[in-house]
């Protein structure tokens, strides 16, 4: 068999920009989480710009870290890793900067539009349609080149980090295709192709496996490679990685209806959704011991190493929150934190402890191999690790603590069995001096950031006028498995399943290991998605809810512009309190026309599914002007600008278009939805005025979201009607 | 007939029981995929390929003396 070597080098100079793209968005979203912690603690710190409110800016930030820091940081991690374990340079270096660059583009585009209020309304998916093709187009030329290298590699095994690049690069498209799929009503406007239950159980079934495929396995890769790398011994057990990764993509995929208990998605997936969060749990732990243990006989390269110090806290954090993510799956658990801080809690123990440490460890092992200069400093290094471990521990106990408190706030009954705290904004200012450390918290970890890119910077600064690039050498990989490795113990069939030769077989084709990862996500997606799209009983229509007029449509989109589903939901869960507080629970057939779905993960605000009819239209246009003018408490940013601001009545024909192409009924308004627009305004102006409110706004965009509001919850207490012509203003 | 109406009607009540099947022999299939005899040398050996990649000369010599 032939033996013959071949030399070649690695491409590090795009592993050096993806990490100071790292850097940089890291730094961009730990600040713009900052200025929306500000703006919880003191509504002032919207500045009453529009583009600057929290609505907007709160996707920015998950966008930000997830995407921008998270990802940036996984393709440093990946770009250094695959090419050294496959021994072979990237596929393509057209492709590594064309990955580089276009992501970068996509980070951007996100930052300008996101501020501008465009928005799909899905969390970690808020992106309009072009940014999402975009987002495709990138992906596949990533997974092109990662493929590609592969095929092309010189090392016969595939170990088990790259087994989780696989299983990542592979979900994250089909989560990202599919969750997306949308009607354009304009450049940047869109609808989702679902609606109502179906709409929420594709978004959470992708927000899920997001964190799930996008923030676990990928960094789980880096674990299984940088951990042993910066211990300088093996993982502790292979054998226990191996059913790590199989079993999280066996179970993850399921796990995602336990973000929508006790809402209208049906009780049999909301089930299931826990059962396999709950299973989750073993798998998860079986990677922590794995990391940790990599470390036995080495602890006390600890207190020496801070690369370490970040990789034993980071992989702490996983720990944490993949026990609590299966506790908090558990419907009673879930019905006390469902919409409060503590789901924020839980998400940042993952991100701040397990993301964010978990880059740092990797970028300060990378540092000096890539810059080709010692680190900086290694004491400014500790003082990172100490200052962003305090600073962690003082959010997650401040948000906890928050998260708790306004939970059993909301549930409360007094002696005489009344909510004991029937008016809202009580609950949110009890929060307040919570909302305070946070801000302390995450002030403190963003104190370490800049130590630490002061740190890399310096080290940057020492690199030589030349990167020397090392020429490496392997054989080329021979086309046969090796014959005897190892030798069948007996004779027969049996003997040589025994042998695990098949297996060793499959690790030589990649393309058919990538395939049965594919079978195993797709299945259990399946198993979950055709019953809730295909079996009717599901989701029980409800003759009397009928479509938007085109100007609560109209108004529905200022709703989603404005991100008010990021502080507000609209779902009223089955249970006792939340009857009392709010009014009759949500049916799934309340949403058959709710493209998409807005019913929100988390109450800043109150809930708002049965707002409908509650208010005046001016108690709206006076407390849209200026909140706390009319509850003195509320953190919520003033809305002026849509009492200023004239309503697009023409742009509504096309909105009304592509909710017609989504199966939506609206009869008469085919062919003139801004005249029926124009009228109901009117109508709503003119009502305005004779309550003593301004006048001539009947063209304002204000009362374009009045009108939506104002129907929420309405439908279901209307007469049924039988008629199916359509919508009438 | 709508697809809908098939599989509204066609009652899935083996679903979970078919999934269960599935899932325990993906499960029993992994867990003697890793507890076989002859995969120990082998996942001994593939442990350690992190800590081989700095040196691709020496895992050329392993590479090429397996074979």
């Amino acid at each position: 068999m032939s033996s013959h070597v071949e030399t070649f080098s690695y491409d590090d100079a795009v592993v050096r920009k993806f990490l100071w793209a790292t850097v940089v968005w890291g730094l961009v979203g730990f600040t713009v989480g900052l200025i929306i912690a500000l703006q919880l603690a003191n509504p002032w710190f919207n500045f009453n710009l529009e583009w600057l409110s929290f609505g907007r800016l709160r996707p920015l930030h998950t966008n930000a870290v997830i995407f921008a820091f998270a990802g940036n940081a996984i393709f440093t991690g990946i770009y250094y890793s695959t090419q050294r374990l496959l021994k072979t340079r990237m596929f393509s270096d057209g492709l590594s900067n064309f990955h580089f660059w276009g992501w970068q583009a996509i980070i951007v585009a996100a930052a300008l539009t996101l501020p501008l209020g465009f928005t799909q309304a899905k969390e970690y998916a808020e992106l309009e349609w072009p940014i999402d093709i975009a987002i495709a187009v990138v992906w596949v030329a990533f997974a092109v080149n990662f493929f590609g290298t592969l095929i092309k590699r010189r090392e016969r095994h595939i170990y088990v980090a790259i087994w989780f690049y696989i299983a990542s690069i592979i979900t994250v498209a089909v989560l990202h295709i599919f969750n997306n799929l949308s009607v354009p009503a304009g450049l940047f406007k869109s609808y989702s192709i679902y609606a109502g239950v179906q709409d929420a159980f594709m978004q959470w079934w992708y927000g899920h496996n997001a964190v799930a495929f996008f923030l676990t396995t990928p960094f789980l890769g880096l674990m299984y490679y940088f951990m042993p790398k910066a211990a300088e011994r093996p993982v502790f057990s292979y054998k226990l990685s191996i059913l790590h990764f199989w079993s999280l993509v066996f179970l993850y995929i399921w796990a995602g209806p336990h973000h929508l208990h006790y809402t209208a998605l049906p009780d049999w997936a909301s089930t299931l959704g826990m059962v396999f969060s709950v299973m989750l749990w073993m798998p998860s732990w079986g990677g922590m011991v794995n990391g940790l243990l990599t470390l036995r006989g080495a602890w006390n390269k600890v207190t020496e190493e801070p690369v370490l110090k970040f990789f034993v806290v980071a992989i702490t954090a996983y720990g944490m929150s993949t026990f609590e993510g299966p506790m908090l799956s558990v419907k009673s658990v879930n019905g006390l934190a469902h919409y409060t801080d503590w789901i924020i809690a839980h998400v940042h123990t993952g991100a701040l402890g397990w993301n964010g440490f978990m880059t740092f460890g990797m970028i300060y092992w990378l540092a000096p191999r890539l810059f080709q200069a010692p680190l900086f400093s290694k004491k400014l290094a500790e003082l990172h690790f100490w200052i962003a471990s305090f600073g962690i521990l003082l959010y997650v106990a401040a948000i906890y603590s928050a998260g708790i408190t306004q939970g059993l706030m909301w549930r409360a009954f007094d002696e005489t069995g009344r909510l004991a705290y029937p008016d809202f904004v009580e609950t949110v200012m009890k929060l307040m001096p919570m909302y305070w450390v946070r801000v302390v918290g995450g002030t403190l970890y963003i104190i370490g950031t800049l130590i630490f890119v002061y740190n890399i910077f310096k080290t940057w600064k020492a690199r030589p006028a030349t990167y020397e690039v090392p020429v490496n050498s392997a054989p080329k990989l021979a086309k046969e498995v090796p014959a005897a490795h190892p030798a069948p113990v007996g004779e027969g069939a049996l003997a040589r399943f025994q042998s695990v030769r098949w297996h060793r077989r499959w690790e030589g084709m990649p393309m058919f290991f990538t395939v049965m990862v594919v079978v195993a996500v797709v299945v259990a997606s399946l198993a979950e998605i055709i019953p809730t799209f295909l079996i009717r009983s599901n989701v029980p229509t409800i003759a009397s809810v009928k479509p938007y007029t085109p100007l609560e449509l109209a108004g529905r989109d200022l709703y989603i512009r404005e991100g008010c589903f990021n502080c507000h939901s609209q779902m009223v869960r089955p249970l006792r309190h939340e009857t009392e507080r709010w009014g009759e629970y949500s049916k799934p057939g309340e949403f058959v026309y709710d493209h998409p779905f807005l019913w929100g993960s988390r109450r800043i605000g109150p809930d708002l599914a049965r707002i409908g009819g509650k208010y005046p239209d001016l108690w709206h246009v006076r407390h849209f002007a200026e909140p706390r003018a009319i509850v003195q408490n509320s953190i919520m940013p003033s809305y002026g600008h849509l009492g200023r601001r004239a309503l697009d009545f023409d742009g509504i024909q096309a909105r009304v278009d592509a909710m017609v192409m989504l199966g939506v009924p609206y009869g008469e308004a085919v062919t003139n939805a801004p005249a029926m627009a124009r009228a109901q305004a009117q109508q709503i102006g003119a009502g305005i005025e004779a309550e003593g409110g301004p006048a001539g706004i009947a063209d304002r965009e204000v009362v374009a979201i009045i009108a939506y509001l104002q129907r929420l919850g309405k439908d279901i207490k209307s007469a049924p009607v039988l008629s199916t012509g359509g919508v009438t203003p | 007939m709508k697809l809908v109406d098939v599989m509204s009607a066609s009652g899935l009540s083996m679903y979970a029981i078919v999934a269960l099947v599935l899932f325990v022999a993906a499960f029993c299939a992994v867990l003697f995929m890793i507890l076989a005899p002859g995969a120990a040398a082998r996942h001994a050996q593939a442990s350690r390929l992190p800590l081989e990649d700095d040196a691709p000369l020496a895992a050329a010599h392993r590479s090429s003396h397996e074979q």
